[in-house]
């Protein structure tokens, strides 16, 4: 916290409560006039201490407790903590059951992209946006419930597999969605190029340098919309992200209009991604054959080891350090979510900005605290 | 950039303070650092290795063997090989180096190492608590032999 130096300057905290933010957290804004002078960002407001939770709870407990880091990317969560055991227990998943993975982790990217740049929208007075997107992504989670039982949180990965397989009529829904989807996204990117009001709220606002925000460890949407094709599925593929054909997809300007046009472009990519996955998706058994690992796994003991392993969330490089000393239960979990230092960030780009548009450029990193605090 | 290359040259550049590198994988490669050291190898990564990236920091506690290790994740956005730093600290008093003049955003990961583990950075910035009450200081709850909250909960309750 700073002190007011002269007069003329004034202190305003925004939040913890505040429509205009994703979560609870706090920003002392420090103004003179109209323009920011210093920021400070205060979080911890939902500090669950997931990751002492981690360390009192066997492996498979905990794929639940991961699940709440972050509820718009759990089966990403999910992923790097299952990852973390598999190539520490040395499991190695079938290759069915990869296939079903990457569904479902798209799916999970879509929904979070449709209600990131919906909630932005609603976050500079463009609440319409909201209402449009949280319709789209009701049926993207509809699909995602079809396929793990929940709409929120799954707990549906397991060591080596995935619970249940695909249900019937799946193929065909996706289809049915994924048409309604792509109309959607269509539309609203030429909603936003056409709107004149958005365009002043967006367009140069918040510009991140391609060096500034590598600098910054800004991770995500937000660092390939300076230029840095930087995507974990590409530089460390995992799964099978190197059988499939994408695009990292990139924009030059760096400013807010590029970040939502990324997430814009993801969202197809995304489908793209899930068609072929559903096109090539091979028959076979879920769960690797002779070894005990199934959907109730009993009690197991992981080898004595470390290992670091990232995948790329909806909101960037998502990494789990992960250390075991040979008994039920992990000896410590250390999780590096990738709005940790998106949000470090904001006092450097949001100072000497004006006010209105603190709320804009901090919105636009689609941040979610619940990550932040863990 | 190629997995030994890196550590030939890191180990050749600070014989004294790198020791017991490991090649895990082709992208995961680890060393032990001496604490007084990590900052000129941590200069020495960003400028020469293309490691421009601090992925993560953190602490893990060791107590039977009554140490902390203080745990860098360093990686690129030009390559695929993290690099893990390990610095070995005593559990009482453990003090080392800030790496925030090298990587930015070191500042919240040491300040959050600071109030779960009680790690003393020296010459960080701004070093306070983050995510946890100011009050909470000194209790370390990351800590292996942290007690828990029952009796501290009872004693605001009375």
């Amino acid at each position: 916290m700073f002190d007011k130096t002269s007069p003329s300057e004034m202190i305003v905290h925004i939040g913890p409560q505040h429509p205009m933010q994703p979560g609870p957290y706090r920003l002392n804004v420090k103004l003179h006039g109209e323009s920011v002078v210093d920021l400070d960002v205060e979080v911890g407001y939902i500090h669950k201490g997931i990751e002492k939770i981690l360390e009192s709870k066997t492996y498979l407990q905990g794929i639940t407790i991961v699940d709440r880091m972050c509820y718009l990317a759990a089966l990403s969560n999910e992923e790097v903590f299952c990852g973390c055991v598999e190539r520490l227990a040395g499991i190695e998943p079938t290759p069915r059951s990869k296939y079903i993975r990457v569904i479902a982790e798209e799916l999970s990217r879509m929904q979070s992209h449709l209600l990131g740049f919906g909630e932005f929208g609603h976050f500079i007075g463009y609440s319409s946006m909201f209402m449009f997107t949280i319709k789209d992504r009701e049926d993207v989670l509809t699909l995602i419930e079809m396929l793990t039982g929940a709409r929120i949180t799954h707990s549906y990965l397991r060591f080596g597999g995935v619970r249940g397989d695909i249900p019937e009529g799946f193929e065909e829904k996706c289809d049915e969605v994924f048409k309604s989807v792509r109309k959607a996204c269509d539309e609203y990117e030429g909603l936003l190029k056409s709107d004149t009001v958005f365009k002043e709220r967006s367009v140069g606002v918040g510009v991140l340098t391609p060096e500034i925000a590598k600098e910054y460890g800004v991770a995500g949407p937000a660092l390939r919309a300076t230029g840095v094709p930087f995507d974990i599925r590409r530089n460390e593929p995992y799964l099978v992200y190197d059988e499939l054909d994408f695009n990292v997809c990139t924009q030059k300007e760096g400013d807010i209009f590029a970040r939502i046009k990324v997430r814009i472009d993801e969202i197809r990519e995304s489908m793209y991604i899930i068609e072929q996955a559903l096109d090539q998706l091979p028959k076979g058994p879920l769960f690797p054959e002779g070894t005990p690992y199934s959907k109730r796994t009993p009690v197991m003991r992981v080898p004595q080891g470390e290992v670091f392993f990232r995948v790329e969330d909806p909101r960037g490089e998502m990494g789990m350090y992960m250390v075991s000393d040979g008994s039920d239960k992990p000896h410590r979990v250390k999780v590096r979510g990738p709005v940790f230092p998106t949000m470090q960030a904001l006092p450097p780009l949001i100072r000497g900005e004006s006010i209105a548009d603190v709320t804009a450029i901090a919105g636009s990193m689609d941040g979610c605290t619940s990550e932040v605090d863990r | 950039m190629d997995a030994k290359k890196i550590i030939d040259s890191i180990s050749t550049e600070f014989p004294d303070s790198i020791s017991n590198t490991l090649i895990d994988s082709d992208i995961r490669i680890s060393a032990y650092v001496s604490a007084s050291d990590v900052v000129n190898v941590c200069k020495y990564l960003k400028d020469n290795l293309q490691f421009d990236h601090l992925s993560c920091e953190s602490v893990v506690d060791y107590i039977d063997r009554d140490e902390l290790e203080n745990v860098y994740h360093i990686a690129s956005y030009i390559h695929p090989v993290v690099l893990t730093l390990k610095a070995i600290l005593p559990r009482d008093n453990p003090e080392i180096e800030s790496i925030v003049e090298v990587y930015w955003n070191a500042n919240w990961y040491e300040r959050e190492n600071y109030e779960l583990f009680g790690v003393k950075y020296i010459n960080h910035p701004d070093l306070r608590h983050l995510v946890l009450p100011e009050e909470m200081l000194g209790e370390w709850p990351l800590r292996k032999d942290y007690e828990g909250f029952p009796q501290n909960t009872a004693k605001n309750l009375v």
